[in-house]
């Protein structure tokens, strides 16, 4: 078995993808998190200057979604088909452009441009997501959002979700499928061992 | 064989990378352009309300960079073991970040807040980016991104570069095995002819 490590800072952020995606595989890693004064040593040792990285027998790759995309395949997390992987990508590409729209609104330094963004962000766009994310749940009719098992797919959106919860509450009362779905990963077994025992961080 | 439907608005955008995919494996495709009206009444029979979209048989698919992935495994272009889709999916994402700098600044509508923005991409990002994949060619020294034939990530990042270099030619210049990776793809005969006979568009 190959010894993995990952490097972020001590945050949930971009990261607990990858920690998901272990956690549910019940495949062992370092959790390596680092605080600013170190990153500034290991930055030029990561391929592109970022973090999270993943270190694989000590050779270091980066980028999040390349990460969890090697993890899923590895972990038998990427459906059996191309098509079942092309399925996989659409929704895991979807949440990217959730994310950017998340980040492109909250990130905004102009105070009367960021009230904008985020009243646009809140009245329009996280409706306009989430709807698609229950269309999708609703048209695969498993439960899950990939064939009839747990994919990438499914640790992808209930990472984003998660966060989206903690920061808007009250917001998937409209979407009763993706509750469900969030209660759902989260009552796995091996990610509910992992989320009873993991730090709450802010983000 | 499958059959083909890309559709997009007139331009190479984002869909242009499956365009160079499918010619590259000399498969043929519907290659539809739509706009205004068209696209109006087109656009609910998508999944995410966007563009672009490829029909298989008939089922759709959305997300640019799924479709290239999916196409990437069918044509024998995403490596030959997951270590190898891994360092592809690195660059892809890579460029994926650097597309998203590049439609930031070449976005940006008031021409004031454009004029500063550029000069930030031209002299920081530009070469940041255009430095990490001249390491990353000068690392594998095949002169493709990795292994030693083409793959997606050739392809991605030939798409992305092709315009920029036509806008930044000098700075192109002080990033050699980017420049020789541009000619290496551009001299490929399918890709050759098939950007000689590309209608020239505005994006």
């Amino acid at each position: 078995m190959p010894n993995y490590k990952v490097i972020y800072f001590d945050i949930r952020g971009r990261a607990e993808l990858i920690r998901l995606i272990f956690a549910h595989a019940g495949q062992k890693f370092e959790d390596s998190r680092i605080v600013p004064e170190e990153w500034l040593k290991l930055k030029p040792t990561t391929p592109f200057g970022q973090v999270p990285a993943l270190q694989i027998d000590g050779k270091m790759y980066a980028q999040t979604i390349a990460i969890a995309n090697y993890l899923a395949r590895e972990f038998g997390l990427y459906g059996k088909t191309s098509l079942d992987a092309l399925e996989i990508d659409q929704i895991v590409c979807l949440i990217q452009d959730f994310l950017n729209a998340t980040l492109k609104a909250k990130r905004e330094e102009d105070e009367t441009k960021k009230a904008d963004l985020l009243k646009k962000y809140v009245e329009e766009e996280v409706p306009k997501y989430l709807g698609f994310l229950e269309g999708l749940l609703k048209k695969n009719g498993t439960g899950y959002f990939v064939g009839s098992g747990t994919t990438l797919a499914d640790i992808a959106v209930y990472d984003f979700i998660f966060n989206l919860n903690e920061n808007h509450s009250g917001v998937l009362e409209t979407f009763p499928l993706i509750k469900g779905h969030k209660e759902k990963i989260a009552s796995l077994p091996n990610i509910k061992a992992y989320l009873d025992v993991r730090k709450p961080t802010p983000y | 064989m499958p059959n083909y439907k890309l559709t997009y608005f007139d331009g190479r955008g984002r869909a242009e990378i499956i365009r160079l995919i499918l010619t590259y494996a000399g498969q043929k495709f519907d290659d539809n352009r739509v706009g205004g009206e068209v696209w109006a009444k087109f656009k609910p029979s998508t999944p995410f309300g966007q563009l672009p979209v490829l029909e298989i048989d008939g089922n759709m698919y959305a997300q640019s960079t799924a479709i290239a992935n999916h196409l990437a495994r069918e044509f024998g272009l995403y490596g030959r073991s997951n270590l190898d889709a891994f360092e592809i999916d690195q660059v892809v994402c890579l460029m994926q970040d650097f597309w998203s700098a590049v439609t930031k600044v070449y976005g940006e509508k008031d021409e004031a807040k454009k004029a500063e923005l550029m000069g930030k991409f031209t002299q920081e990002e530009v070469p940041k980016f255009l430095g990490l994949l001249e390491k990353l060619l000068k690392q594998n020294s095949s002169g493709c991104f990795v292994g030693s034939d083409i793959t997606l990530a050739d392809l991605f990042v030939y798409d992305l570069l092709w315009n920029l270099k036509s806008k930044l030619a000098d700075v192109f210049e002080k990033y050699p095995l980017v420049n020789g990776h541009q000619d290496k793809v551009g001299s490929v005969p399918q890709i050759k002819a098939y950007v000689a006979a590309r209608k020239p568009t505005t994006f």
